[in-house]
Parts: structure tokens; C-alpha cells; sequence
């Protein structure tokens, strides 16, 4: 029998504002796919171009950003730099014939638990219609 | 030397136990010894964060002498500073240990208990492999200067000046005029016109000059800033005078006003000086010089149009103050003559605190009339409006005296360069938070109050002020060290090409240019730790300490095996 295809998502949160907002999804016993790993970063904007572009060739299925609401940012303007960046993310992966819908920025307050739940159900939903990473086995860096 | 890894299990209670194998990630966790090349010790234990599970954690890093420790709990923010507190009583450096959160992100998330305990592995094995790359770091403490500098010797500045005395603190006073008391001095009266008045804030000012602790520099500006919270260094000029003042301090408080807008802003308004029409300081001036409000041609004016939100659309905010002050002003002219025809024109009354509904009433009881109107154009004296009901009129008076809005004071735009504060779109100073932190800015230890701010009453004004010194005294205390955020960046020299894109992207001004070496340089006391720079950089020359590339890259590549 196949194997049920558990996909592996990468999850960049930011300290202050979607790390905390996971967090309260699960105090508040909120379910969703244990596809998310976390990776605790201070700000959104510390998770560079290069970086999201190497998590996915290293084979996260899907790479998830989380920052806080624009205005929000524990470090005022951290997540509008995160955007651009984010924006100008996606269009590489466009012009590089890479799979851009493998990428997902949201902002996730520390108070929307059920945001982050609904966010990482959606989300692995869709990677897991998208099937594995196929990068991780054609391209060598 | 080979690595020693300690891995301990909470079992918080039923909480991960129940929904977590824990026993099964204590039979897993060992496989990577080989892989890694790393001694383990795993173990599970009811409640780390119980006395005895301090205890117990303490003992295992001492008498199996590990060099790393992997805590598999709950949120570091529940105990993360619990067990850093663990570490530092030990020889373990706080920074090689590393809390995997395995109740919220695991055992809460999902009823499925292998899948639970599947997620709770991975995570435990990309955190080990993470605090593998994790560096010892030490905390600094520096000295800090409790003295402070306030910008503006209006009735901001005095109130924080004197707040800050009270509390022995030296206080520089840097005012650009040849008087304290800014604009509050020059006011006919002081609302709720309950007496006092402008005595008040006579009296504010001789306790100000009288008070040892308040250095007073008048017809002076400051024209340099360097350093941080606890360290600031500044220079003080007056302009013509060679003599520069250095004076250092650990806090700034700009306290620099507020400017009124140029009524020449409101469109179809012949606004001179010739005719009738003055702005509600020019009001306030006369009354408080003679007593009275006369015509520019002289005599009395039997009728007064009272013109609400001048600029209030084309600076895009509320100015908060004038409906309070226009119906003061109707009060002073209704003092003046019972029978003077006076009419406010507004476009909604802005009247929030709780004083200021049965001060409008009594002006109406008076006689003062209240129009609402939609739209209104000035002609000389002549006032043309369109009411609420969508009739217009034209009515004529005698004199006609504007609200303009408040707008950011002269030197503002100068002044944020200086200090290194943004400004808002409104051309105001950015505060951290509009709501939960009004006074701060990004810059620590620069403050802002009173009209500087935002549109703002004296009332406000003083608020601010008694809280940006009540930060102040809280966080610079005689005598007392400031510990400066570790998990910052550095810049690697050989790589760094001095290209700036750091600097641009860093809102605390934590990263300079040095010119010398042609690169970009940070500091360390002023730097926050984000990371926004490290994002920013092409050449790969930064370097956000705790949260480095190899350590999220060791992290992200053992959470995807």
C-alpha cells in the first residue's frame, strides 16, 4: 500500500506576533496537520529571499511566513520589508519555473489562534493536493 | 570532544503525557547520536518547571557535565526564563540551551497521538541539531548617565523638567526662544476659566527657573546627538554664538510643540492682515495684552463669526483642541459684551473630556449660537455656508476669528534627522505604539510629548510629559547598569561592502557607515536583534547573533529529513 504522503512545511513565525498567535491555537485546542514545523525567528524580515529559496530546494513541500499585522510590527516596520521581499520571492520562483504557490506569508496576530489554525489547515491542504517537492530530487546547489 | 546533549521530557502533568508518546521519542531521539556524532542523555521527568524539576535539571547538567541542553515543554513563553534561570546557576551557558515547545504545537493540535508524537520527534531533533550551532554568549552591563536633555521649554518641557527634579535628576533645558512657557504663556486664559489662568503657568515657569536641578538654556538648539539609551552625548549652540555646550545625558525628551497652520490654506479664504479676519492666537495675544478683543480699525466688533476647523481636510486630522478654545473665546467675547452676536461655525463638535458638553451648553445659554455646516467660504468678513439641511446663506460680520489647524512646529523635519526618530504622515513624530506605548519612540531613550506629538491641549501635554519622566526614572537609575539585548547583529568586516542597504532598512539607527574602513558597522547598545538588516544584506556580511544562517538552516534542514 502507498504511503499516506505527510508533507513537511517549513514555518518561519515571528517571536512577538504568529508564534504566539500558534501558540494560542493550541491552548485553545485548535486542530490542524502536524505538517507546520516552527522556526522561531524575532522578525519576518529575518527570514531572507535566499533563505525561503533554500528551504524549499532542501524539500520543504510548502514554506510558510508568518509576521505581524502591517502597522503591528513588534519592530515597527520589519513586516513591510518582509512583504517586498515575500513579493519579490515569488516572482524569482515565477522566473525560475519554481512552484511560487509552495510559499504563503501571512499575518498572524498574537490573538488569532483560530487564524493561524484555519491558515495551516488551508495551507497544508493545498500542499498536500500539490504533492511532494519535487525540487529537492532535480536540483543540486 | 564530543557533544553531550541533555534531552528532557515534560510530562506536564496529563498534558503532553496523555496526548504525547513520550516514551517512544525517548527510544527514538538516540538513533541521531550516530548521525550527529553526539552523546545523548534523554530523559523524562513529571514537571521541569516544579522545584524539583529545577533541581533535577540542575544536578543533570552538573554531574553529566553536558554541554548543550534540549528541553521538550511547553511555550517559551511560559518557561523559557525558568529554565535560563536553570542554566545560569550551572556551568551551561543560557544560550546552548533550547526549549522545543511539544504542548502547544504538538500535543494540543491534534487528537491523533502518533501523529503527535511523530511532529513532537521532529521538532525535538531539529531543535538538538540547532542548539548544536548555538554559541555561548555573555551578558554586558554598561553604565548608564540618569541626567536628561528636554528639548522645548514650552509647558511639556517644564512639567518633565520638574517631574525629573523632584527626583534629583539634572535636567537641561534647551528653549530656542528668549522665554519659557511656549505657546500656554501667550494665552488670554486657561480653560475651564476657573481662575488662575495664565498665573499658572507664570508660577510653572519661576519654579522651573528657581529649581537648582534645571539647567536653562534659552535662544538655544541642540545640533549633535550621539549615542544610546544611558549614553547620549550632545552639543548645544545658540545661533551667532561660537561656544558649543557638550553635555551628556541618558534620555532626551522632545518636548518641541506645536506650529499653527497658514490659513491661506483654506481655500476661497482672503486671509490678510489688513481686514478683519485674525486666527485664534491673535486673539488670545490681544485679550491677554488688553483685556478685550477689539477691531483692527478700532472699537468693539458687535457681531463675531467663530470659524471651526480651518485645514482640518487638507491636513487630514482633527486638531483636537479648537472646539474647546473657540467656545473660550466666544466666552471672552460675551465677558466683553453681553449683546455681541456670536456665531461658531463647526463641522461637528469635537468636545471629549468631561467638562467641555456643559462648557458648550453655557456658552449657548449665553447666546452664543451654534451652526453645523457642510460646506463655507470666507469673503472678507462676509462668512457663506451651506447648512446641514443643504441651504445656503450668506450672513456678515463684523470680525471674523479662525480655528487653523495645529501642524508639526517649525525645525521638525531637521530635528527627526538629527535624533533619528521617523515621522509620521501627519509630519508628526512616530511613536512605538499610537495606543500602548504614546511617548517612546524607536529610538530608546528619546521621548516625545506635548504637542510634538500630536495635536494636543495643555492637559495632554502634561499627561505625556509626567509619563515619558516616569519612564525615565524607571529605566535610568542612579548608580545603575543597563543590560543591552545580546542577540544582536555584527557586520563581518571582510565581507561587508559597505553598500548600506542596512542602513536604510534599520529604523533604530543601530548601524552606521564608517567611512575609514568603507563599511558598515553596528552598534551594539543600540541594536534590537530583528534581523530586518540581515535580510537586507547582499554580501552576506551580517550576522544576527542566536539566529544565525547555520543555526535556522541546521534547524529548517533536520525538521524536513
Amino acid at each position: 500500500m502507498e504511503k499516506t504522503f505527510v508533507p513537511r512545511i517549513t514555518s518561519f513565525l515571528c517571536t512577538w506576533c504568529s508564534y504566539t498567535g500558534a501558540d494560542l491555537a493550541g491552548t485553545g485546542r485548535m486542530q490542524y496537520p502536524t505538517a507546520i514545523i516552527p522556526i522561531k525567528v524575532m522578525c519576518s524580515s529575518r527570514v531572507d529571499p535566499v533563505f525561503i529559496l533554500k528551504a524549499y530546494l532542501k524539500g520543504s513541500d510548502g514554506v510558510f511566513l508568518g509576521g505581524c499585522h502591517p502597522g503591528d510590527c513588534h519592530y515597527e516596520v520589519g513586516n513591510y520589508h518582509t512583504r517586498r521581499r515575500f513579493a519579490i520571492v515569488k516572482k524569482i520562483f515565477e522566473s525560475l519555473g519554481l512552484e511560487a504557490e509552495r510559499l504563503r506569508l501571512s499575518w498572524i496576530s498574537a490573538s488569532e489562534g483560530p487564524k493561524f489554525a484555519r491558515v495551516a489547515n488551508e495551507f497544508t491542504e493545498k500542499i498536500i493536493e500539490m504533492g511532494e517537492n519535487e525540487a529537492k530530487k532535480k536540483i543540486f546547489l | 570532544m564530543k557533544a553531550k546533549v541533555g534531552v528532557y521530557v515534560c510530562e506536564c502533568g496529563p498534558n503532553i503525557s496523555e496526548k504525547v508518546d513520550i516514551d517512544k521519542i525517548l527510544e527514538t531521539l538516540p538513533g541521531l547520536e550516530e548521525y550527529r556524532e553526539i552523546e545523548l542523555v534523554v530523559k523524562r521527568f513529571g514537571l521541569l518547571c516544579s522545584g524539583d524539576g529545577k533541581t533535577f535539571l540542575e544536578d543533570e547538567i552538573n554531574n553529566n557535565g553536558l554541554t548543550h541542553l534540549v528541553l521538550g515543554a511547553c511555550s517559551p513563553r511560559d518557561h523559557d526564563k525558568t529554565f535560563i534561570g536553570v542554566c545560569k546557576k550551572t556551568s551551561l551557558n543560557p544560550f546552548l540551551y533550547k526549549i522545543i515547545n511539544i504542548r502547544e504545537h504538538c500535543a494540543w493540535i491534534i487528537s491523533d497521538k502518533d501523529k503527535a508524537t511523530e511532529k513532537a520527534i521532529t521538532y525535538i531533533r531539529a531543535g538538538i541539531n540547532r542548539v548544536l550551532f548555538q554559541s555561548a554568549l555573555l551578558e554586558k552591563k554598561l553604565d548608564i548617565n540618569p541626567d536628561v536633555l528636554i528639548i522645548g521649554g514650552g509647558i511639556a518641557g517644564m512639567e518633565a523638567a520638574l517631574s525629573l527634579a523632584a527626583r534629583d535628576r539634572t535636567v537641561y533645558l534647551v528653549e530656542k526662544d528668549d522665554h519659557l512657557g511656549g505657546k500656554a504663556v501667550l494665552l488670554g486664559g486657561l480653560l475651564p476659566r476657573q481662575g488662575g489662568g495664565p498665573a499658572k503657568i507664570r508660577e510653572k515657569i519661576e519654579s522651573v527657573l528657581g529649581n537648582d536641578m534645571i539647567k536653562v538654556y534659552l535662544e538655544s538648539e541642540l545640533e549633535g546627538v550621539i549615542g544610546f539609551l544611558g549614553n547620549f552625548e550632545v552639543i548645544v549652540g545658540s545661533p551667532g554664538d561660537e561656544e558649543k555646550k557638550d553635555l551628556k545625558v541618558g534620555a532626551i525628551i522632545v518636548a518641541t510643540g506645536s506650529g499653527l497652520a497658514d490659513p491661506a490654506i483654506l481655500e476661497g479664504l482672503d486671509y490678510s492682515k489688513t481686514d478683519e479676519v485674525i486666527t485664534s492666537m491673535d486673539a488670545e495675544r490681544m485679550f491677554s495684552k488688553e483685556g478685550k478683543i477689539s477691531l483692527k480699525s478700532g472699537g468693539d466688533p458687535k457681531s463675531v463669526a467663530l470659524i471651526h476647523c480651518v485645514g482640518r481636510e487638507e491636513k487630514g486630522y482633527c486638531s483636537r483642541i479648537c472646539c474647546n478654545y473657540m467656545i473660550k473665546i466666544a466666552g471672552y467675547l460675551k465677558d466683553q459684551s453681553a449683546d455681541m452676536k456670536v456665531t461658531e461655525f463647526h463641522r461637528g463638535l469635537c468636545l471629549p473630556d468631561k467638562a467641555d458638553q456643559g462648557f458648550q451648553k453655557e456658552a449657548e445659554g449665553r447666546g452664543v449660537e451654534f451652526k453645523r455646516v457642510r460646506e463655507l467660504t470666507i469673503t472678507g468678513t462676509n462668512v457663506r455656508y451651506e447648512g446641514m439641511d443643504g441651504k445656503s446663506e450668506g450672513l456678515k460680520f463684523d470680525m471674523v476669528i479662525l480655528a487653523p489647524a495645529l501642524e508639526p512646529s517649525e525645525g521638525t523635519e531637521g530635528m527627526a534627522d538629527l535624533l533619528g526618530v521617523p515621522l509620521s504622515e501627519s509630519g508628526y513624530y512616530q511613536e512605538i505604539h499610537q495606543t500602548t506605548n504614546p511617548v517612546a519612540t524607536s529610538i530608546e531613550g528619546v521621548f516625545v510629548v506635548g504637542a510634538a506629538h500630536s495635536p494636543k491641549g495643555i492637559t495632554d501635554s502634561m499627561l505625556f510629559a509626567q509619563a515619558s519622566a516616569g519612564k525615565i526614572l524607571s529605566q535610568l537609575i542612579p548608580g545603575g547598569k543597563i543590560t543591552p539585548e545580546i542577540k544582536v547583529s555584527e557586520i563581518l568586516e571582510a565581507y561587508c561592502t559597505g553598500c548600506g542597504n542596512c542602513l536604510d532598512v534599520c529604523v533604530y539607527g543601530a548601524i552606521y557607515y564608517d567611512e575609514g574602513r568603507g563599511i558598515s558597522v553596528v552598534n551594539e547598545a543600540v541594536c534590537r536583534g530583528c534581523g530586518n538588516c540581515f535580510g537586507s544584506c547582499p554580501s552576506g556580511a551580517l550576522r544576527t547573533k542566536h539566529f544565525t544562517n547555520t543555526q535556522l538552516y541546521e534547524e529548517m534542514r533536520e525538521a524536513i529529513r
